[in-house]
């Protein structure tokens, strides 16, 4: 009986939509692997075919409309997206964390010499923030304190970290939990 | 990797910083064979410059309910400790950074050993965790909870006691500050009551005069 309610709550949440935050940090996390591969982009397509969701995203603009509802975007989408929608976008960023490991691993290890370790912070600094400032709303105090350097880096620490645990097939049920966290 | 010498099986999961090794039987009893692992007769984990770690079926669950928990939880940014009463491994934050894994050996008079990790040997050990979980051939339960989606008071440990604490300590503060300054307002000053008018002179009656 107990179990039955416990698959009963496990079936109800995976049928529910992520919140808004959630598709935020969806969101911020793809654009992390895109910081961190400079060809993200076309990899994220190529990946969306190769994992058979050519039907969900037949193509770059699509893939990019559900990005869009991500509420710190300049042209922001409303609305909520399908489940079947956010879990391949799960999906896609569990796979290119994985295929990125190596990258997020070398950010993350403290014993790469502090030298080597601040440069590689300061490329990836730089990159994100130039697609932040490229594609998210200025005006957000989400998107200011991600663009300072100072303010910013535990939340760039934080999404690292995150792409780092939910790397691979066993990162899914991992990342889907957390985007589907409660507003604090 | 799979190294087998009868029945006998050892499945090996590498990762940079660390290697992890189960070796084990399909059972029998429930029509296991050929590659599977049915029955898990140890594990050893191999930390580069550290010591080894080796331990029974019960060790190894221990170590996957409280490190795959924990890494879910730094997901949502929640760093707090986790331990399982009555099991011999703890996992939580490091005072210096990183995070500190405690192990205690069922081994009288062996003291528990700390390990220090930081956040790339930490992603490594629960990707090796990972790989042996869903990997097919290991076909026993194995009773790690699922991951949940946190609540507000969770998330609420996110932010240090102190900052969490701050403001409504500042607003009581400054509720009792003010409160006091009021209290040392001098009252005031009581307009002086209305005299009561002086009651009219009785008049004598007039007596008419001769």
């Amino acid at each position: 009986m107990a179990k039955d309610t416990s698959e009963a709550a496990t079936q109800d949440r995976s049928s529910r939509p992520l919140p808004r935050r959630g598709l935020e940090r969806l969101d911020l996390m793809l654009l992390c692997m895109e910081a961190l591969d400079l060809n993200g982009g076309e990899a994220m397509v190529w990946m969306s075919e190769q994992l058979g969701y050519a039907a969900l995203f037949p193509n770059r603009v699509e893939l990019w409309k559900r990005r869009c509802h991500n509420p710190l975007r300049r042209s922001c989408r409303r609305g909520e997206v399908p489940v079947a929608e956010t879990d391949a976008l799960i999906r896609i960023l569990c796979v290119m964390a994985d295929r990125l490991y190596p990258m997020l691993r070398s950010l993350l290890s403290s014993s790469e010499p502090e030298s080597v370790a601040k440069e590689r912070w300061a490329l990836f600094q730089g990159r994100l923030g130039e697609l932040i400032q490229e594609r998210m709303n200025p005006r957000r105090s989400g998107v200011q304190k991600l663009l300072d350097p100072n303010d910013g880096a535990a939340q760039r620490l934080q999404l690292v970290q995150g792409l780092s645990l939910c790397a691979g097939q066993g990162g899914f049920e991992r990342i889907k939990a957390s985007l589907m966290d409660a507003v604090a | 990797m799979v190294q087998s010498s009868v029945m006998k099986q050892s499945l090996v999961f590498d990762q940079l910083s660390c290697r992890l090794q189960v070796e084990g039987l399909p059972d029998v009893s429930i029509g296991q064979s050929g590659a599977a692992l049915g029955i898990i007769t140890g594990w050893s984990l191999q930390w580069v410059g550290r010591p080894l770690l080796e331990g029974r079926r019960e060790h190894l669950q221990a170590l996957m309910q409280v490190v795959l928990p924990y890494a879910r939880h730094l997901i949502s940014g929640v760093r707090r400790e986790f331990s399982v009463a009555g099991e011999p491994v703890d996992i939580g934050p490091h005072p210096d950074g990183g995070h500190r894994l405690l192990l205690r050996s069922s081994q009288p008079d062996t003291p528990p050993l700390e390990m220090h990790l930081d956040d790339a040997e930490l992603a490594d050990l629960v990707r090796v965790l990972d790989l042996l979980r869903l990997d097919p051939r290991v076909q026993l339960p194995l009773a790690i909870p699922d991951p949940e989606p946190l609540g507000p008071r969770e998330l609420m440990e996110r932010i240090p006691l102190h900052r969490r604490l701050s403001a409504p300590v500042g607003g009581a503060a400054a509720l009792a500050v003010s409160a006091a300054l009021v209290l040392l307002l001098p009252p005031p000053a009581v307009p002086p009551a209305p005299t009561p008018a002086a009651p009219a002179a009785v008049e004598a009656p007039s007596t008419p005069r001769p």
